[in-house]
């Protein structure tokens, strides 16, 4: 079950290990006017420094697309589905 | 003794498997981890708690067997007491603490965040000086504040700090408050936590 009142049904989070990168994550995202939310990332997605980006899984392979030109790949996405959070690619690189 | 599997899990996961299993389980318990930060936590999670712990390598990770109660530690604190009265939240900045600005939004965006997820919330959120900021259209921290609103806490914002931050228009969640009610709250509340 979601812990999380900011995370619904469809949504997705890329969640990152580290606190720069999210923030450029960020600035780039909401630069190209994609609709994103950074939250702390939720209890259920054990991460080391707590942010993830939220969006709804129709932006995820354009969001994702613009991380890896960017070289800002999230350490993993999960999306909330049926209650349950899953993890749609393991690991997307070791410099997360 | 219990085995749990924690490989793959990332912090603080295995520590608080780990703390969880040795609760239930005195004969101790043994921790499957990775290498690295996740064997590092459980290991010294469980030398400051005063329990053994035998660590082995095998092909897939570490095997870490841990025997011993679990002592928690005492805290130098009394545990927080539900407060009687009113519970009052006092956001004097759209930064929280002192350093990077940008950290500062960050961090206070995140607690208000935080906030819809914690058992005990403030009864009223007062928003003074550059606090206003965060409940006024295109703030970062709408949402939260506005699903903080629907649960019943009362948000007030400063209303001469949105005037002279040119805002006054623009307040998109909770309502306008003048200094004299702002004083009467802040005097009569049972709590008052400044950000």
């Amino acid at each position: 079950m979601s812990d999380h009142y900011l995370v619904r049904e469809g949504h997705c989070l890329a969640v990152f290990n580290s606190t720069h990168r999210a923030l450029k994550a960020e600035g780039i995202l909401k630069g190209m006017g994609l609709p994103i939310l950074l939250i702390p990332a939720p209890r259920a997605l054990a991460t080391d420094c707590g942010l993830a980006l939220r969006f709804e899984d129709e932006h995820l392979s354009a969001i994702l697309q613009i991380l890896r030109s960017r070289d800002l790949q999230p350490a993993y996405v999960s999306c909330l589905r049926d209650g349950q959070y899953n993890r749609y690619q393991e690991h997307f690189d070791d410099n997360h | 003794m219990t085995t749990i599997d924690c490989r793959g899990q990332a912090c603080p996961a295995p520590v608080i498997a780990t703390k969880k299993a040795l609760e239930t389980s005195p004969d101790g318990v043994c921790v499957l981890v990775d290498d690295g930060p996740p064997r590092e936590n459980v290991t010294r999670f469980a030398r400051t708690r005063g329990l053994t712990i035998t660590e082995t390598a095998n092909a897939s990770g570490w095997s870490l067997q841990i025997t011993g109660s679990v002592s928690l530690p005492t805290s130098p604190v009394a545990p927080a007491q539900p407060v009687d009265g009113e519970r009052l939240l006092l956001i004097t900045s759209d930064r929280l603490g002192e350093g990077a600005d940008e950290l500062g939004r960050l961090l206070m965006r995140n607690f208000l965040h935080t906030l819809l997820e914690t058992a005990q919330r403030p009864d009223r959120i007062l928003f003074l000086n550059s606090g206003v900021l965060l409940t006024v259209q295109g703030a970062e921290t709408l949402e939260a504040l506005t699903a903080l609103a629907a649960a019943g806490i009362d948000l007030a914002s400063c209303g001469v700090c949105l005037d002279f931050y040119q805002q006054k228009d623009q307040l998109a969640v909770g309502r306008v408050t003048n200094m004299f009610s702002t004083a009467e709250q802040l005097l009569s509340a049972a709590l008052v936590i400044r950000l």
